[in-house]
């Protein structure tokens, strides 16, 4: 496939290399995704706003936006960003504490966006970017000390203020666990140890299982938090069906009456008010319940084939920054999706998670498609004779 | 810079790898959801997008003997608007207030309100329903909706009973019968969303009822409608309070007819009598006067039954074998019992008699002599072997048992007096059941109106059958009290319950209403026919008749005249 993707002839005689898979994957995504979000939300939309189009309109232009600067990244030399990495881990901590001030914005019960020139943002998005650009070039200046247990510590360490901010500040948990996450990633990728992460993850695995059981067993008290209630509610969604369990059993709800072939587009019953936030994290369900399991399995495939594009990239990338920018991204786009998939399907406790690029969230789609710019812009990096 | 390292690559392709397990697992977990539990799911969604609306099973109907339908359903109309759905709102304001005979200003009131569905009019006739249905105006909906009928109005209305609004039993046997005659309810399902607004593409999806099956029962509406009209005559022209007749076959307990007038109307059972004052009655002191209306007094009230009930005491003593039909008594027109003088009707006595005289008599002493020879032990265990401490089962709602004696608190004087058929009381289907079984070869029959249940095509799907208890007299004394008691019509007491060419049994009661001396009598009679086979056997009862009072001059010739009409309709009358 890769090989179809052979650049024009640019003035000498070296050929360059664009993604074209990669570019034809995201842009199908965001088509596909602009589809669903009208077949979603425009019964919504027309009975709140009077306008079946009002979240088609808003996302279709983020998403314009969002290529342009993608298109933008994806022509400028990765390199030039590596001077930024620590500021925008700065940036990153400043926008979200600017939450706090009147500039923040509080939208369904939560506090999570800025309102920069008039146009909202959720700064746990800037910060995603700014990790993956800070974490790849902190790995490159470590260099071979990131095999010393100190440099695996440091790097472990370093988006932790972060996580934590996120996790405090907007009252995120799934930015935390997702920034956390594309950290952990990048630090397996560039560290030459196994036995370490497969520690973390059993250690992860073990408290998950001791907090569930703790609180399980706490259920009769009523000191339950809001996340303890979250539990509960996955483990018997119908027994809190009318509170904590009421989104995950209507989304059960839509996958379930979808069957293997679906509804049919623009069918669905549970985006009549029936399921909340249906454009937003819970997009996918109703594209089961419209596309059935095929369609479902056709979107998964769609987000495999943008993360094997990655690892090409990734594994042909001409350095290292460029190489970790891109496992950066991968890991991004990685976890959102199987988080997502996990949350709307009841395998995970219900959190908050978009489905990238598909998901209405001007914010998101705005910051996935500056990603695609570096991936873009890494892949050009590559030499033909280096494939 | 700082190259791409081999260990990077082979993580890069780790963390590929993991990805795919993890898409592998959800897609697994899709497969599970969206396949094995897809119906459970599929069927939860469903139910939550449906909105019910039940539809009214039709009920099932009642039938007489004959296949007259004596209680049917009638199809009437709800007309509601729909507001949103709405086009032309003046003419369907014109159209409805024309149609439904209403005024303008209250359907253009309800045409304008904004609500999901407003109801204009129900009960509308079939035929209106058709009407308006015709004229197709969008947002007018006319639903259809069974409402009871009874062809016979007040016909055997305490027998039969009537429904209330949601289609159910209230008394009589639309209650006993309620489960075979009620059906299924069915659902009309409509698609909405969330807030609950109808989603027009979806369309509707019925669930049919299920209709109720058909009740068929003894009731003959001929012999019910002649026993009214002589109950309505005999209660005007004697001014009485009341007037029960029972019409049964003695040999199997089935009731052809079960009058207690006044009766009301099944049709508006609700409705008080013209007559009574209602303007400043509380809402329950009109549900206490109609619960007396719709009271059927032929089983849910007990009376003295007097000397009809010594039938019973006649059929203990030749059973028990105190006394023949040749034993000779003398009536000195009183009794002596202990301390108690008891008189007899005829002041000056009946002088000499055999027994047989002695019922056709009617004469207290002999009676009271009978009983004192059976004694207490004896009669007690006749009164519980004929049944008369148990209820009837008469599948009618709200049968009162009986008000008797304790065995142990029963003396002679006592027993004396229940020998005549006083100081106790038992309900007239009690009395005529009783009898029932004495005159009928001894079998104690269970009174019935159920026979069976059918379906609408008349396919039986159920039949009743009821209890019967053998031998409570022997055929021997059974026989001998239909000789009796054809004597006592022939030349005794009941000789005005008479009917040319027919061979008819009886016995006349007439008995003082409690407390005594309140000059209120009840007058009876109980006959039946043919004398030496009962087929039909008929008691009636008349509740404080004016002037005469004696059952054989007020109640005897009512049962004649039933039977000169009912037994040739019957087949049993004997012309040669």
């Amino acid at each position: 496939m890769a090989g179809r993707n052979v650049g024009r002839k640019r003035g000498g005689q070296q050929e360059t290399f664009f993604d074209y898979t990669l570019l034809f994957i995201v842009l199908f995504l965001l088509g596909f995704g602009l589809v669903m979000l009208y077949s979603t939300s425009s019964y919504e939309a027309s009975m709140e706003m009077g306008d079946s189009a009002y979240y088609l309109k808003k996302q279709v232009a983020s998403t314009v936006l969002g290529l342009i600067v993608m298109m933008v990244i994806a022509n400028i030399p990765y390199h030039f960003w590596e001077r930024f990495a620590f500021l925008g881990y700065v940036v990153s901590v400043v926008l979200i504490l600017l939450v706090l001030t009147p500039l923040g914005i509080e939208a369904n019960g939560a506090r999570r966006w800025i309102n920069v020139f008039g146009i909202s943002l959720q700064p746990a998005e800037v910060a995603k970017l700014a990790m993956i650009l800070f974490l790849a070039s902190l790995v490159c200046k470590m260099g071979r000390s990131i095999r010393t247990p100190k440099g695996f510590m440091i790097m472990l360490a370093a988006p932790l203020p972060i996580c934590a901010e996120v996790y405090l500040v907007t009252k995120n948990l799934s930015s935390a666990i997702i920034i956390f996450g594309i950290a952990v990633l990048m630090v397996f990728v560039s560290s030459p140890d196994y036995k370490k992460f497969i520690l973390i993850g059993l250690a992860g695995i073990a408290v998950c299982a001791l907090a569930v059981y703790l609180i399980v067993n706490a259920a009769d008290s009523d000191s339950l938090s809001f996340r303890g209630g979250r539990i509960l509610a996955w483990l018997d969604p119908e027994a809190y069906a009318d509170g904590k369990g009421f989104q995950t059993l209507q989304a059960l709800y839509a996958i379930g009456s979808g069957g293997i072939w679906g509804k049919g587009l623009g069918q669905s019953m549970q985006k009549l008010g029936f399921l909340p936030e249906a454009q937003n994290d819970m997009i996918f369900s109703i594209i089961c319940e419209e596309l059935g399991l095929f369609g479902a399995t056709a979107v998964m495939l769609l987000f495999l084939l943008l993360i094997w594009r990655f690892m090409v990239i990734a594994n042909n990338a001409s350095d290292l920054f460029g190489a970790m920018l891109v496992v950066g991204v991968m890991g991004h786009i990685a976890i959102q999706v199987i988080l997502n998939i996990a949350v709307v399907t009841n395998t995970i406790p219900n959190t908050g998670i978009s489905l990238p690029f598909i998901s209405y969230g001007g914010s998101s789609v705005l910051f996935l498609l500056a990603e695609m710019g570096l991936v873009l812009s890494v892949g050009r990096g590559i030499k033909l004779k280096d494939l | 810079m700082i190259k791409n390292k081999t260990y990077n690559r082979k993580k890069i392709v780790t963390v590929f790898f993991l990805c795919m397990f993890a898409f592998l697992g959800l897609m697994g977990r899709l497969l599970y959801l969206m396949v094995a539990d897809s119906a459970y799911y599929t069927e939860k969604a469903k139910e939550l997008h449906e909105r019910e609306r039940s539809i009214k099973a039709a009920r099932g109907r009642i039938i007489d003997t004959n296949g007259t339908v004596i209680a049917d359903n009638k199809t009437v109309c709800t007309i509601s608007v729909i507001h949103s759905q709405i086009k032309e709102p003046d003419k369907i304001v014109g159209i409805l207030s024309r149609e439904l005979e209403l005024s303008e200003e209250y359907v253009r009131k309800r045409v304008e309100k904004y609500s999901s569905i407003e109801r204009i009019k129900s009960n509308v006739d079939k035929e209106t329903g058709d009407a308006i249905r015709a004229y197709n105006l969008a947002g007018v909906k006319v639903d259809e909706d069974y409402k009871r009928y009874y062809p016979y109005g007040s016909l055997a209305s305490k027998v039969l009973g009537f429904t209330g609004g949601d289609n159910q039993g209230i008394i009589g046997l639309e209650v006993k019968y309620e489960e075979y005659l009620k059906g299924q309810e069915g659902t009309i399902l409509t698609v909405t969303d969330a807030k609950g607004v109808e989603i027009d593409k979806a369309g509707e999806e019925r669930v049919e009822p299920v209709p109720g099956n058909d009740l068929y029962i003894s009731l003959d509406m001929n012999i019910q409608s002649y026993a009214t009209q002589l109950a309505k005559q005999v209660m005007e022209t004697k001014e009485a309070d009341r007037v029960s007749i029972i019409v049964m076959n003695p040999q199997n307990g089935e009731i052809m007819a079960m009058v207690d007038v006044p009766e009301f109307d099944l049709n508006n059972p609700y409705e008080l009598p013209k007559t009574m004052d209602t303007g400043n009655l509380t809402q329950e002191q009109t549900q206490e006067i109609l619960n007396g209306i719709w009271r059927n007094g032929c089983i849910n009230d007990t009376y003295e039954p007097g000397s009809t009930f010594k039938i019973i005491t006649a059929a203990a003593g030749l059973e028990e074998g105190v006394v023949t039909v040749n034993d000779q008594f003398h009536c000195p027109g009183y009794i002596m019992v202990e301390d108690r003088r008891i008189r007899c009707h005829k002041i000056a006595g009946h002088g000499s008699e055999n027994f047989v005289q002695a019922t056709m008599n009617s004469c207290n002493p002999v009676f009271i002599t009978v009983g004192l020879r059976l004694g207490v032990d004896n009669y007690y265990k006749y009164f519980t072997r004929f049944g008369l401490l148990k209820k009837t089962g008469i599948d009618l709602p709200g049968e009162a048992g009986t008000i008797m004696h304790k065995k142990e608190d029963m003396k002679a004087v006592e027993l004396a007096t229940v020998s005549f058929g006083q100081s106790f009381q038992i309900t007239p289907i009690q009395l005529a059941t009783t009898v029932s079984g004495i005159i009928n070869g001894g079998n104690r029959v269970t009174p019935h109106l159920g026979v069976m249940v059918a379906d609408r095509e008349g396919t039986q799907m159920k039949s009743f059958s009821y209890p019967v208890t053998k031998n409570v007299v022997s055929e021997e004394t059974s026989a001998t009290m239909r000789m009796i008691l054809e004597q006592v019509v022939e030349s005794g007491s009941g000789k005005n319950g008479y009917v040319e060419g027919a061979r008819v049994g009886g016995k006349t009661a007439t008995s003082q209403t409690l407390p005594r001396g309140s000059g209120k009598y009840i007058a009876s009679f109980l006959g039946f026919a043919p004398a030496d086979n009962p087929k039909v056997l008929a008691l009636a009862i008349i509740h404080n008749p004016q002037g005469v009072y004696y059952g054989g001059q007020t109640a005897a010739p009512v049962v004649r005249q039933l039977f000169e009409n009912i037994l040739p309709y019957l087949g049993e009358m004997d012309y040669n």
